[in-house]
């Protein structure tokens, strides 16, 4: 047998087939998708939030010994300073980092 | 028609998962296709990892260079993800039975089955080169890079397989059809075979 004829009849033996419920098939991979987008989403949340509870109770901690820094300059009480500071910046720090997952990656 | 490429964008860009479904709607037949051939019909696992392909893409969607092409990509994720589970499963018999060697010559053989137990006959690299190859219509660098094998072993993987099945279906006397559909046995010279 030529092998140009065994190749045209090799391309008509492997080509596929019709892939039954190729609708079902797409909606079982978006909806793996969106689980995946959820299981993200809620690691990001938990680990926000266990970032944001070491941030206050670093802000609790440390207000005092850093605030003796800033009381000269800001008439606000010591602790309140500082806890309004590292609220910004964790705030900031936050927005940033949780931000970033949805920024244009480069192709 | 949007592109591949303006998609992917898309997906990367903006997580717009209207493009992606976009995508998966696409190629769904060209992954499923690819892997019912390398699972040499076992459709059940070929779909799974058909999936698991397709949430791999999503994942790893960024790391596409829009350099290559997406459905060459998505196939380099397939073959990979068929690798994997054939490591995993190696001591499994995941495959299809080989053709049997005292086939029925007086019967007709669909022409899908004879394809599924020829699949199970050549190794999974010659599978899946022959698949590339002559269903996918992709050339022999792109199988390489798939394959991730260098161009030489592409070609002889190739000329392998296309050799055992060659001799396989000259030893039964098979023909392939042109509306496959139906392959024909012919009874003559098989008879003494039965």
């Amino acid at each position: 047998m030529p092998d140009s004829t065994f190749d045209r009849e090799l391309e008509t033996l492997l080509e596929y087939t019709e892939s039954p419920q190729p609708e079902a098939f797409t909606m079982d991979v978006m909806r793996s998708v969106n689980r995946e987008q959820r299981i993200r989403k809620l690691i990001l949340w938990t680990f926000g939030l266990v970032g944001a509870l070491f941030g206050l109770a670093g802000a609790v901690i440390l207000s005092d010994s850093i605030t003796r820094l800033f009381t000269f300059t800001v008439a606000m009480p010591a602790t309140e300073t500082m806890q309004v500071v590292l609220f910004i910046v964790a705030t900031a720090a936050f927005y940033v980092w949780f931000m970033n997952d949805d920024l244009p990656l480069d192709n | 028609m949007i592109s591949d490429m303006e998609l992917v964008a898309l997906v990367t860009s903006s997580d717009d998962q209207a493009a992606f479904q976009l995508l998966v709607e696409r190629h769904q037949a060209a992954i499923r296709g690819f892997l019912r051939r390398l699972a040499a019909g076992d459709y059940g696992t070929a779909d799974d990892l058909a999936q698991e392909t397709f949430l791999m893409a999503y994942r790893k969607m960024h790391t596409f260079k829009s350099t290559g092409s997406f459905v060459s990509w998505l196939h380099t994720i397939a073959y990979r993800q068929f690798l994997q589970f054939t490591r995993k499963h190696a001591r499994q018999q995941v495959m299809a039975e080989p053709p049997e060697q005292g086939h029925d010559p007086g019967q007709s053989i669909d022409a899908e089955i004879l394809t599924q137990r020829l699949m199970a006959f050549v190794s999974p690299e010659e599978r899946a080169c022959l698949t590339l190859a002559y269903a996918a219509g992709m050339s022999h660098p792109e199988i390489g890079k798939v394959t991730d094998l260098p161009l030489g072993t592409v070609k002889s993987h190739i000329q392998r397989g296309k050799h055992k099945l060659q001799r396989w279906l000259k030893d039964h006397d098979h023909s392939i059809s042109k509306d496959k559909t139906r392959t024909g046995a012919a009874p003559a010279k098989e008879a003494h075979r039965a």
